[in-house]
């Protein structure tokens, strides 16, 4: 059953679920939108591209506390609890949900589940998103590159979509459904809403954003075929500032580190998001650095999502939102890399 | 205006050159994005190459960031904007690069834009000089007569605030950062490695984005560049969640400048203020 509200019922719609759970929606920053948990219905802002920084962080937070501490005389540790109440994460585009199944691989599958994101990823109501088709699309997305199209319902629990004065919303699983019918602030919607809906989720396909043609097979190979290729490796990478920036905006880059941070006999160990990009990710404890030049960097990142994970896992882990290239001091633009690096 | 179609041409011609008579053996310019409006900082270091490079009004990087990554002694031509320019004469002033090694290819600009927003840039983000402070090849015709706004005008807002509020104000702004360090990696002037940051023994600050670390991360990291600063805007262009940066760099090269005569990066024959020692020095700072 579709249902509809009026857009400016928006924050309402957003007041009846803060009353089942916590809202992660996006807000205005002064920056551009972000996830961010609501507190004030008002501030939900769906006229958006996309956010700077991807919706990763409702299963992955960049910090995360594991366990408090006390050391000395009274040494004593106490697990940090995960909250488990209902979340609602509103507003998300398809690349984006995309995102969060080939995330499941490696906190949810592959033999390892890691209980903090899966208690999240249970506890959590997508609510996807349709890309705005009068809108022009950005030229750093490629999503359709990987198979991805501006209005796909696949991964959400809801799909939402938004005409001139309404926000339609679907359900697509029992979870979603479930609900929406829970919902009062909300009404059936009629019979051109349905249409309306249904030619959004056909006309996703014609929104097109770069294309290249990746068979993930050719790509991992080719990759794995330049391995050694320092020329290009160099030439891609000579603009590199190899901070982080690529990294912590992009929703499908996992990599964390554990840290204890002890003042005063008081301590937490938490799990921070980390970056290939940066120096000491690969420092040893012995002083060595497998990977001392940005060519190392730029390639270990670029074949990480591209050529491991599909050897590994079967999938490229990457979702064409673009939000690397948008983020980058110094345009790097990993479509392009790929792209160059198919040519080799 | 900046004629940016005849500077690129110029930049191309004097790449050339200087590549094929073997002066030297990289061209630190720009070259072509993924589109127009997104240039990239770009190392030439063959004639083939000199055909990647452009020039327009979104060449906002700073190239003088690349310098240290090329070991000394390396012959080395570099475009230089006004700020660039400044970066270079700093750089030095502490030894990082040699005069001797280095062709500054200078570069009038008025006119440039931020990719990100299509804002121009101007004294408010950066020290909003049109010539460069040195060069050896003149790429475009001097910029005189442009009224120029002191860099410092856009502290006023700041400056009216009381301590308490200044805390508050950058209490709330640090708290946006991410941690993913491009304003020092953007800087031409963070060169240390490692970054105190980055250290383990001792550990100066958790990783974990939040305070205090990303106070201890800035504030220490302002401090490192007083006086050193040269007001080119990169660190905040590169911040991915738009904090100004800018803003406490610009208000302590002011304090700087106030108290030693001396504003970073303008002469070679200066030194650093914060190494050198004159008599006839403020002693503000030891207040």
């Amino acid at each position: 059953m579709l249902k509809k509200t009026a857009i400016e019922k928006i924050p309402e719609l957003a007041a009846a679920l803060m009353d089942k759970g916590s809202l992660l929606a996006p807000v205005k920053e002064a920056s551009g939108h972000n996830f961010a948990e609501i507190k004030d219905p008002q501030k939900v802002d769906l006229n958006f591209y996309n956010t700077i920084i991807s919706p990763k962080g409702a299963f992955f937070p960049h910090k995360e506390d594991f366990i408090k501490y006390k050391t000395g005389k009274d040494a004593s540790a106490e697990e940090v609890d995960v909250d488990s109440k209902p979340v609602f994460l509103f507003g998300v585009r398809p690349c984006d949900v995309k995102s969060f199944s080939i995330m499941d691989i490696h906190f949810n599958g592959a033999g390892i589940v890691d209980p903090y994101w899966s208690k999240r990823r249970k506890a959590t109501t997508i609510f996807g998103y349709a890309y705005d088709l009068n809108q022009p699309v950005d030229a750093t997305d490629f999503y359709n590159s990987l198979g991805i199209y501006a209005a796909d319902t696949e991964g959400s629990d809801i799909f939402m979509v938004k005409t001139d004065k309404d926000l339609l919303l679907k359900g697509i699983t029992p979870k979603g459904e479930e609900i929406l019918a829970q919902l009062n602030t909300l009404v059936d919607a009629g019979k051109d809403d349905e249409k309306y809906f249904e030619d959004t989720l056909q006309k996703g396909k014609e929104y097109k954003t770069r294309f290249l043609c990746i068979d993930q097979d050719v790509i991992a190979r080719k990759l794995e075929d330049i391995f050694n290729n320092n020329d290009f490796w160099t030439k891609v990478s000579s603009a590199c500032l190899s901070c982080g920036a690529c990294t912590f905006v992009c929703p499908n880059c996992y990599c964390f580190d554990i840290c204890d941070d002890t003042l005063f006999g008081k301590g937490t160990r938490r799990r921070v998001w980390d970056a290939c990009m940066f120096t000491d990710f690969t420092l040893e404890a012995s002083g060595h650095n497998p990977r001392t030049q940005v060519s190392q960097r730029l390639r270990q990142k670029i074949n990480h999502k591209y050529s491991y994970h599909v050897k590994k896992y079967g999938v490229i882990s990457c979702v064409g939102c673009g939000r690397c290239t948008r983020s980058c001091p110094v345009n790097i633009d990993i479509y392009s890399i790929v792209e160059e690096a198919l040519k080799v | 205006m900046t004629d940016f179609k005849k500077i690129e041409e110029n930049l191309k011609k004097e790449a050339k050159r200087l590549l094929e008579s073997g002066e030297v053996t990289v061209v630190l310019a720009y070259g072509k994005g993924f589109d127009e409006k997104h240039p990239m900082p770009y190392a030439a270091k063959s004639v083939a190459d000199v055909d990647n490079i452009v020039f327009n009004e979104y060449c906002t990087y700073n190239m003088a960031r690349y310098l240290v990554r090329y070991p000394q002694g390396t012959k080395i031509a570099i475009a230089v904007k006004p700020a660039d320019s400044r970066a270079v004469v700093q750089l030095i002033q502490e030894e990082k690069v040699k005069r001797e090694d280095l062709v500054l290819l200078g570069i009038p600009v008025d006119g440039m834009k931020n990719s990100k927003t299509g804002e121009v840039i101007d004294s408010k983000t950066t020290n909003g000089m049109y010539n460069p402070v040195l060069y050896d090849i003149l790429l475009g015709e001097e910029i005189h007569g442009q009224k120029a706004a002191s860099p410092y005008d856009v502290l006023a807002e700041y400056e009216a605030m009381d301590k308490d509020a200044r805390w508050e104000f950058w209490k709330s702004q640090l708290d946006k950062c991410i941690r993913c360090y491009a304003c020092r990696k953007a800087c031409p002037m963070c060169y240390c490695d490692p970054c105190f940051i980055d250290q383990l023994k001792p550990k100066w600050a958790d990783k974990a984005p939040q305070s205090p670390g990303n106070i201890m991360y800035h504030l220490t990291r302002f401090h490192h560049l007083a006086g050193r600063c040269i007001d080119c805007g990169e660190c905040s262009r590169a911040c991915p969640v738009d904090i100004p940066l800018y803003l406490f760099h610009k208000k302590v090269a002011k304090e700087c400048e106030e108290m030693f005569k001396q504003a970073s990066g303008m002469s070679i024959e200066d030194k650093p203020v914060l190494v050198n020692f004159r008599v006839e020095d403020s002693d503000k700072i030891l207040e």
